[in-house]
């Protein structure tokens, strides 16, 4: 019998009814993170001391879960994925870890990402490729590949995750799980390693939608150390998940999932927008009304370089303080410089290289106009669009990607220019800090395939209530990994 | 349209402190075209002259200011346990030529 | 100078030294300690550390920004300003640049240079970190980063200044503004204040409002004391005359320098074409933060009386000389002493004499500050109370300050101890009015018959037999009383 597979509320009765204990669920995860790590790689450190703690009232007490390796733990080496930070071992951890860990919760590992966040794939961290626990021929994509891939495996009920462009929430469509990236400013940065903070987002991997409103419940809070967190004690995400609907209102923008936009449209496509539109017809079923939004191609278009030029300018900015003078394994060299700069050079992928210097560029002096401010315009105007939207509409319902899990073989972070806004328009919820979930709805190909719902700022408590609802109409709760294929 | 050069990657590179390949380069230049390109369609968005450059996700959120007491400092155990070049308490750095 | 006029401006740092902590983390606000002793993660760019805006820095900015006549925003952003150097641990600076708004915009001072008022344009004042310290030795450098974190304030003023005199001048009028309102020790020997100082000279006879007639500007970095400024003004400007005397001026091109302690010349650092590039942008973990009027009032209202405002009072309502008034006003705890002195009760005339000659005679002579003096004003009230009463002479007033200084003894105390105290008992001092006027009867018939100012002569007398310890008014009174009865 196992449980870390099953739902929080599950693991808990068990831990109460004393039909388990805290010991043997560690044990059960940590032998399973193995197994994953075998068979995924999805993990920079396995916990192996990880310590039992007391079941108390709190849901999370006693419960193992994962964290991203860019999220700072105390004592417990934390890379990034990068060779930059590789034997780097924090003196402090990040706030909302340290909230999970106050009601009890027990970290088992540490799982790997795309080199600091960046990157959409999961095949550029320091340890390696991460695999899909459907399909290890595919990719987990980006950048929460780690906590995507073990959760929706069964290592444990919830991995922490964070999210700048959709690094929650296409890894967790790609996966079969739910992704959940609450408001801006709900979760503390406070111990994040920063991609892009005007973009950077924590947020939760996990099998349900209740699971990621009681994981968010513990981790949310307002932080002395991040000011742009919040108060958010009147908040209770998961007493909020009635499952009553009645009168809401959901949009979809006809640019983005029409498959007349698609002509050419290969067979997964398809039927990735089909099995869609009969999740729509669900939501009218439980007594949503679904209506289809227009909004400028052009601008929807824009949203991904807006997005390049902002993500690049800030990462470079943030990560100039990699060096390996004060941390990092120190590089050699004859003059300060010279040691930066081997440090850096031998340190970073070559993706994240090209990217800081994109990001450099469009900050110059001559360019910053033309490309940086832009880019932050066009941002606005993505925003003002959204809002707009969320004046008449509950939430926006959106498919996520063009399909399910890509091959790992030529796949690399290579836009196809048709598709661009279907795979990209989860980073306009980044560019307005919006709360927008991904939940599991359907198979292709016998892969999991998912769908996003995003709404206003400071409603997450109606965007998680909304998704709940829709999920009870689904199969798709609390589903494992079910390897598909052998190769 | 802006031009990109080889030297001109090399430069940005080089203020960066990074080192890149001639591969790297090449695919640098390759991608500064694809970006030039799109802005050049997001500079002729209608009426985005007149829009306000957006800098934060929550553009109305207004912060409170940290009041101004004293805590707790790091330890210089703490402080210097990831420090590979450590000269008494303090960090040791390849001398640095005054400027 | 003769056929040029300089144009001068500066940028002046100065360190907010009187915050509990650091601007952007909450580490102890001090660095002449043990090295690394005042760290939070942040001061060392530990990865997912994020910046907090210090309340008490951004108040005491904005008092500054209201003394200098700014325009304080409605809202205040911060910027981060992006360069390699290892002692800037994050890799960036987080300041304002003048957009999208700092902490003070396009205001103007006055201040006084030989007894003329002259008025220098404010372009920004703008708050930000202090960068790490480094240490240098033969074949290493070592990194202290108790100062990375420290709070700045950097005021940028327009090129109104045309002398090193007045450059001066003015640096002394911040430093006196940033002293009194407790903003800053700014002291330049603790490294507090630095300066980058720009220059250019133009021909006497062009119009200097006009921006065509400007000479080509040279800056001068890290510039770090007030003679150092003097120097690098009278040197560069003698450089640049030179230049045009041979005719290489125009060929000059903008260019940054810096002041070299050892030759004494400014040494060429970069050209403009070289100029970093900071790729300043908005600092998103910052969000905007609020100035409400409000509060701009409430700090308003807190600006203590400023030296220039304390100077036209000692001089229009004390009526003390010129001279005497900027001496108390040149240090704030100065003019407090004095002001202190004066609210006891003591006479302004009679306080600044005392304050001005013998207190400062004295701190000079000792090398010591007045808030380390024992004695209190009003322990200075008292004493001078004593020498108006005539109880001691005022060289023994003197001799008794200098020796509660000395000894840290109350000067009452020590008046009692040597037996300077008088002689307040009548019967006492009756025995001696009566041996006097025994002893001199020819006297008493002078005064019978009209010469009353005998009476001091008598005084005298009882002066000389009681070592002047006898009370003047109540030995008067007696002799009259005395002499009545005969």
């Amino acid at each position: 019998m196992s449980y870390v597979d099953k739902s929080i509320e599950e693991i808990h009765s068990a831990l109460k009814e004393g039909k388990i204990t805290s010991r043997e669920l560690i044990e059960e995860s940590l032998q399973k993170s193995k197994e994953i790590q075998k068979k995924c790689n999805a993990f920079v450190t396995i916990i192996e001391d990880a310590k039992e703690k007391e079941v108390t009232d709190h849901l999370l007490s006693g419960i193992p879960f994962g964290i991203k390796d860019n999220y700072s733990t105390k004592g417990i080496l934390s890379t990034g994925s990068s060779n930059t930070l590789k034997d780097y071992v924090p003196f402090f951890t990040a706030t909302s870890i340290e909230n999970l860990e106050k009601v009890g919760a027990i970290a088992v590992n540490k799982t790997v990402l795309d080199e600091f966040g960046m990157g959409a794939t999961g095949t550029t961290g320091h340890t390696g490729i991460v695999k899909n626990p459907w399909d290890k021929t595919r990719m987990c994509a980006g950048s929460s590949a780690g906590s995507a891939a073990a959760v929706a495996a069964g290592v444990y009920p919830y991995a922490t995750g964070s999210d700048t462009g959709d690094s929650i929430r296409k890894p967790a469509a790609y996966c079969g799980i739910v992704g959940y990236k609450p408001t801006y400013g709900l979760i503390s940065r406070y111990g994040l390693f920063p991609f892009a903070s005007s973009l950077d987002h924590c947020g939760a991997l996990t099998r349900s939608v209740k699971d990621a409103a009681i994981v968010v419940d513990a981790m949310k809070g307002i932080d002395p150390k991040d000011m742009t967190s919040y108060d958010s004690k009147d908040m209770h995400l998961k007493e909020a998940l009635t499952g009553n609907v009645k009168g809401k209102k959901l949009c979809y923008i006809k640019e983005i999932c029409d498959k007349k936009m698609y002509p050419n449209a290969n067979k997964e496509l398809k039927e990735h927008l089909e099995n869609f539109e009969k999740v729509l017809e669900n939501a009218k079923k439980i007594g949503m009304e679904v209506e289809e939004v227009s909004i400028d191609k052009e601008l929807l278009k824009a949203s991904a370089s807006a997005y390049v030029v902002i993500s690049c300018a800030e990462a470079t900015s943030n990560m100039s303080n990699l060096t390996g003078i004060v941390f990092g394994p120190r590089a050699q060299g004859k003059s300060y410089i010279e040691m930066m700069k081997n440090y850096r050079t031998e340190g970073f992928s070559p993706l994240i290289k090209r990217r800081f210097i994109i990001g450099s560029y469009v900050l110059q002096k001559e360019n910053i106009d033309r490309y940086f401010k832009n880019a932050q315009k066009v941002r606005r105007m993505l925003v003002d669009a959204w809002k707009d939207l969320f004046k008449k509409y509950d939430a926006v319902i959106l498919p996520v990607g063009s399909g399910p899990a890509k091959l790992l073989d030529g796949s690399l972070d290579i836009l196809d220019e048709n598709t661009v806004i279907l795979e990209e328009h989860l980073q306009i919820g980044n560019f307005g800090g919006f709360p927008s979930i991904t939940i599991p709805d359907g198979f292709v190909d016998s892969l999991p395939v998912g769908l996003n719902i995003t709404g206003n700022c400071y409603d997450d408590e109606n965007v998680l209530n909304i998704a709940y609802a829709l999920e009870n109409t689904m199969e798709y709760k609390n589903q494992i990994a079910k390897e598909v294929n052998n190769g | 349209m802006a031009t990109f050069t080889k030297e001109m990657v090399e430069n940005y590179a080089d203020k960066l402190l990074i080192g890149l390949t001639e591969e790297e380069n090449k695919m640098v230049l390759e991608e500064f075209e694809v970006i030039d390109r799109e802005i050049d369609i997001v500079s002729k968005i209608e009426g985005i002259e007149n829009i306000k450059p957006m800098t934060h996700p929550i553009d109305d959120f207004v912060c409170e200011l940290r009041e101004d007491e004293v805590e707790q400092a790091v330890t210089i155990e703490e402080l210097l346990q990831n420090c590979d070049d450590v000269k008494e308490r303090e960090v040791r750095v390849p001398k640095v030529v005054e400027e | 100078m003769g056929k040029y006029k300089a144009m001068i401006g500066l940028e002046m740092h100065c360190q907010i030294s009187t915050t509990n902590t650091k601007v952007f983390s909450n580490a102890k606000n001090a660095y002449n300690e043990i090295p690394n002793t005042n760290i939070k993660p942040l001061d060392m760019a530990f990865p997912g550390t994020l910046p907090t805006v210090n309340k008490e820095a951004v108040k005491k900015s904005l008092m500054a920004s209201l003394i200098l006549n700014c325009k304080q925003p409605e809202y205040l952003y911060f910027e981060r300003k992006n360069y390699y150097y290892p002692d800037l641990p994050k890799g960036y600076q987080i300041t304002q640049q003048t957009s999208p708004a700092p902490i003070g915009v396009g205001g103007s001072i006055t201040f006084e240079v030989n007894g003329e008022e002259k008025k220098v344009r404010i372009d920004n004042i703008h708050l930000e970190e202090d960068a790490a310290s480094t240490d240098h030795y033969s074949s290493y450098s070592t990194i202290d980063y108790n100062r990375a974190g420290v709070p700045l304030l950097e005021l940028v003023t327009y090129p109104d200044l045309h002398s090193a005199e007045e450059a001066v001048a003015f640096l002394e009028t911040m430093r006196s503004i940033y002293r009194y309102t407790g903003i800053s020790e700014a002291d330049s020997k603790k490294g507090q204040i630095r300066c980058d100082v720009n220059v250019s000279i133009i021909d006497e006879n062009l119009d200097e409002t006009k921006e065509e007639n400007w000479g080509t500007k040279i800056e001068i970095k890290n510039v770090n004391s007030f003679g150092a400024v003097k120097d690098t003004i009278l040197y560069e400007i003698d450089r640049q005359i030179r230049k045009k005397e041979d005719g290489t001026y125009d060929k000059m091109k903008q260019e940054t320098r810096r002041w070299d302690e050892e030759s004494e010349t400014t040494i060429f650092m970069r050209s403009k074409v070289d100029e970093i590039d900071y790729k300043y942008f908005v600092e998103p973990n910052i969000p905007k933060i609020k100035l409400s009027k409000d509060w701009i009032e409430s700090i308003r209202k807190e600006i203590p009386a400023l030296a220039k405002e304390r100077k036209e009072k000692y001089q229009n309502e004390y009526h003390l000389s010129v001279v005497d008034a900027n001496i108390l006003v040149k240090e704030k705890e100065i003019s407090d002493y004095f002001d202190e002195t004066i609210k006891e009760g003591t006479n302004p005339k009679t306080a600044s004499n005392w304050i001005t000659s013998t207190i400062l005679g004295y701190l000079n002579k000792n090398d010591i500050e007045i808030k380390e003096l024992f004695l209190t004003p009003k322990m200075l009230t008292k004493l001078i109370k004593k020498v108006e009463d005539k109880t001691i002479s005022s060289k023994q007033g003197k001799e008794v300050l200098y020796k509660s200084l000395e000894e840290k003894e109350d000067p009452i105390t020590i008046i009692e101890k040597l037996g300077l105290k008088q002689i307040g008992n009548e019967e006492e001092i009756l025995v001696f009015v009566k041996e006097v006027l025994e002893e001199h009867l020819d006297m008493i018939e002078k005064y019978k018959n009209g010469r009353t100012n005998v009476i001091d002569f008598f005084v005298g007398q009882i002066m000389k037999k009681t070592k002047g310890k006898a009370n003047p008014a109540m030995t008067m009174n007696l002799i009259k009383q005395e002499i009545e009865k005969r």
